[in-house]
C-alpha cells in the first residue's frame, strides 16, 4: 500500500479509531498499538499515537490515570468519556456515510 | 540511538517548546515506558526528538485562552507618513499596543517595516505623525548595535550604567538574558569575533537591559538556528506576561506564536 | 558623572584592544621625529609634534566612527550625547597623554638648550586640540575614509605652509610651531602668547563642533514623546 496516502488516510480516522477500542475496555499506549494492529490497521508507530492521545485528553475525550504495571513501569491508563462516547458514536455514522460513496466508487473499479 | 541518550534529548527540546514540568515528565515516563515493553528503537518509534517534541508540545498547548482584555496603552502610533523623494513608504500607519501585547508588523520587502520600527524608536523622523511612549524604550535593530571591540560584560555594563544599573546588577541581568537564549557570554570574546547569530543575542539582550516598557524588535533573530529562534518567542512571551508592550517587525509570522496584534504594511493595490 | 565614567571606561578598553590604532599612536611620531633629526633641532620638534598631532586626531577619528553604531542604543537606554562625547574625549587625552609622555622624555634626552617647559606645553595642548579635531571629523564626515582625506590635507599644509602667513593660523596646529619657535630659537614670550591663544580658540571652536555634531545626530526628535508612566 503506498505510504503517503495511507498515512494521510490514517491521520483522517486515527483518534476516532482508538475511541473506539477504547470503548470497549480501557488502555494503555503500547496495548492500543497492538489492539489496532489486530484489527487490521499495522505498523502505527509510538510517535503517531501518543500525540493522538494527548490531543484526546486535551479536547476531553479520553481522561487518564497511571497504575503500576506489575512486572515493568507505571503505565498511563486511558478511558473514554462521556464526551468521547458522542463524538465516537456520531463520527462513526459520519464514517458509515462517507466510507460508502467512497466505497461505491471504488467497488466499480476493483470489479472490472 | 540508546533510549536515555534519545530521552534526554527529548526532555531538552520539550523544556525549550515550553512544556510545563509536569507534563514534560508524563510525556517522558510514558515514552520510557513503552521504550521498555515495546523493545522499539527510539528513532524508529518516535522520530528524532526535535519533531517529536515539536509536535507533543503542539498536541498539548491548550487552545489560545481568552486572555484578559491588555493593561494600558504604552505605544501610541499615530499617522505616520514617510516620504522618500517622491515614494510614499509609509502612509497614514497608527498601532497602539497595550501592556501585555504583542503586535507584529508584517509586510512585503521594502514595505518600510524597518523605517516604521526606526521612526517608532525615534531614531527616524517621520513627515507627519506621532509617536508616544509611556515609560521607557528598548530597542533591537536587525543588525549593529554592539560595539566591535568591546566584550558582552562590557557592553552589559555600558548600557546598564545609562539604565541607573548597578555594574553588578548589570551584568547579572545581561547573562540571565543571555542564558535565556542558550548562549553564555563569558569568555572576553571580542563582539567583532561573535559569529552573526551569537552577536545578534547579543542585541537582543542589551534591547531587554534594564527593563523597558516598551520593547521594538526588527527581526532580531537573524542567524538564529531553529532552537534559538523558539527561544526567541519563549522570551518574547515572558516580556509580555511581565506586562510589557512589544511590537515585533517580521516576514515568518506563525500563528502559534501568540501574536495579539498584526500590522501589515503591504501597500494596497500592490499585491 | 558617573555615565561619562562608564563611557570612558570603555572607551579606553576599545582603544587599548585596536593594536593598530595604538601602533600608528607610537611609531608615527618617532618615524616624524627620526626624519628630521639631523637637521636644525627645532625641525625634529615641530615634527614630532606635528606626528603626535595627526596620530592622535587619526585615533580620535577612528574611535569616533566606531562608536556610531552604538550610541543610538546608549541614548535610548539613558545617556545625553554630552556624556558620550565628554567620555570619549576623556579617553582619548588621557591615551594621547600616556603616549606623549615617552616623547618628552625623548626630546628632553635627546636634545639641549630648549625650553623644556614649553615643549610640555605644546604636547599638552596638541592632545587637547587633536582629540575633538578626530571627533569632530567622524561626526561631520559620513565615513573614516574621508576623515583620513581631510587629516593628510591638514598635516601635509601643516608642513608646507609658512607658518608666518595668516592663512596658516587656520590650521588646527599652528600653535605647536609658534611655541615651538619659542621653545628652540629661544624668542621672546610674544610667540608663547599667541600660540596659547591659538590652541585654546582651536579647542574650544573643535568642543563646539562636536558638541554641536553630536547634539544634533543624536537628537531628540519632535515626533516623539515619552510620558512617565503613573
Amino acid at each position: 500500500m503506498e505510504l503517503e496516502r495511507r498515512s494521510q488516510w490514517l491521520r483522517g480516522v486515527l483518534d476516532l479509531c482508538v475511541l473506539g477500542v477504547l470503548a470497549h475496555r480501557e488502555s494503555y499506549g503500547y496495548e492500543l498499538i497492538q489492539s489496532l494492529h489486530a484489527a487490521g490497521l499495522d505498523g502505527i508507530q509510538g510517535g503517531t499515537l501518543y500525540p493522538v492521545l494527548l490531543r484526546l485528553q486535551r479536547g476531553g475525550q479520553v481522561v487518564a490515570h497511571w497504575r503500576e504495571g506489575g512486572s515493568g513501569p507505571a503505565r498511563k491508563y486511558y478511558r473514554i468519556t462521556p464526551a468521547g462516547t458522542e463524538t465516537l458514536r456520531r463520527s462513526a455514522a459520519d464514517w458509515e456515510a462517507f466510507a460508502g460513496g467512497v466505497s461505491a466508487i471504488l467497488r466499480e473499479v476493483a470489479a472490472r | 540511538m540508546r533510549h536515555d541518550t534519545w530521552l534526554d534529548a527529548l526532555a531538552g527540546e520539550l523544556r525549550r517548546h515550553g512544556v510545563a514540568e509536569q507534563t514534560a515528565g508524563n510525556v517522558l515516563a510514558e515514552t520510557a515506558a513503552h521504550l521498555w515493553e515495546s523493545g522499539d528503537d527510539p528513532l524508529r518509534a518516535f522520530g528524532p526528538p526535535q519533531a517529536y517534541a515539536a509536535t507533543v508540545a503542539e498536541s498539548v498547548r491548550p487552545e489560545p485562552p481568552r486572555r484578559a482584555p491588555g493593561g494600558p496603552v504604552l505605544l501610541e502610533v499615530v499617522g505616520i507618513t514617510k516620504r522618500y523623494g517622491r515614494r510614499t513608504v509609509l502612509r497614514e500607519v497608527s498601532l497602539a499596543v497595550r501592556a501585555g501585547e504583542v503586535a507584529a508588523v508584517v509586510g512585503a520587502n521594502g514595505s518600510g517595516k524597518s523605517t516604521f520600527l526606526g521612526i517608532c524608536a525615534g531614531l527616524v523622523s517621520p513627515d507627519r505623525g506621532e509617536v508616544r511612549v509611556h515609560g521607557s524604550l528598548g530597542y533591537c535593530p536587525q543588525g549593529g548595535g554592539t560595539s566591535d571591540f568591546l566584550v558582552p560584560d562590557e557592553h552589559f555594563l555600558l548600557v546598564g550604567a545609562g539604565r541607573g544599573m548597578s555594574r553588578a546588577d548589570a551584568r547579572d541581568t545581561g547573562r540571565a538574558g543571555a542564558a535565556a537564549l542558550d548562549w553564555d557570554p563569558r569568555g572576553g570574546t571580542q563582539a567583532r569575533h561573535l559569529s552573526g547569530g551569537t552577536r545578534q543575542k547579543l542585541n537582543l539582550v542589551l534591547a531587554g537591559l534594564g527593563d523597558p516598557d516598551v520593547l521594538l524588535l526588527d527581526e532580531p533573530y537573524q542567524g538564529f538556528d531553529q532552537g534559538s529562534y523558539l527561544d526567541f518567542w519563549q522570551q518574547v512571551r515572558r516580556w509580555r506576561d511581565a506586562g510589557k508592550a512589544i511590537v515585533v517587525v517580521t516576514h515568518l509570522l506563525n500563528t502559534r506564536d501568540g501574536v495579539d496584534t498584526v500590522l501589515d504594511l503591504t501597500p494596497r493595490g500592490r499585491a | 558623572m558617573s555615565k561619562t565614567f562608564v563611557v570612558a571606561e570603555m572607551a579606553l578598553r576599545e582603544i587599548a584592544r585596536r593594536r593598530g590604532v595604538l601602533a600608528i599612536l607610537l611609531i608615527f611620531p618617532l618615524a616624524f621625529y627620526l626624519s628630521r633629526r639631523d637637521s636644525h633641532a627645532g625641525q625634529s620638534i615641530r615634527f614630532v609634534c606635528l606626528g603626535i598631532g595627526w596620530a592622535m586626531s587619526t585615533a580620535a577619528l577612528f574611535a569616533g566612527s566606531a562608536a556610531r553604531a552604538v550610541e543610538p542604543r546608549l541614548r535610548l537606554s539613558g545617556y545625553r550625547s554630552s556624556h558620550l562625547y565628554l567620555g570619549r574625549l576623556a579617553a582619548l587625552w588621557t591615551v594621547g597623554l600616556l603616549l606623549s609622555a615617552p616623547y618628552y622624555v625623548l626630546i628632553r634626552i635627546d636634545q639641549e638648550h630648549i625650553r623644556y617647559g614649553a615643549i610640555a606645553l605644546i604636547m599638552l595642548l596638541t592632545v587637547a586640540v587633536a582629540a575633538p579635531f578626530g571627533l569632530a571629523l567622524s561626526a561631520a564626515l559620513p565615513r573614516e575614509l574621508e576623515g583620513m582625506l581631510v587629516l593628510l590635507i591638514v598635516v601635509g599644509l601643516q608642513m608646507m605652509m609658512d607658518p608666518a602667513g595668516s592663512a596658516s593660523r587656520l590650521l588646527p596646529f599652528w600653535f605647536s610651531r609658534e611655541i615651538g619657535t619659542y621653545a628652540v630659537d629661544h624668542t621672546d614670550g610674544g610667540y608663547l602668547t599667541r600660540g596659547l591663544i591659538h590652541a585654546v580658540v582651536c579647542l574650544a571652536a573643535l568642543l563646539a563642533v562636536v558638541a554641536v555634531a553630536s547634539g544634533y545626530r543624536l537628537r531628540q526628535r519632535s515626533h516623539l514623546r515619552f510620558v512617565a508612566r503613573r
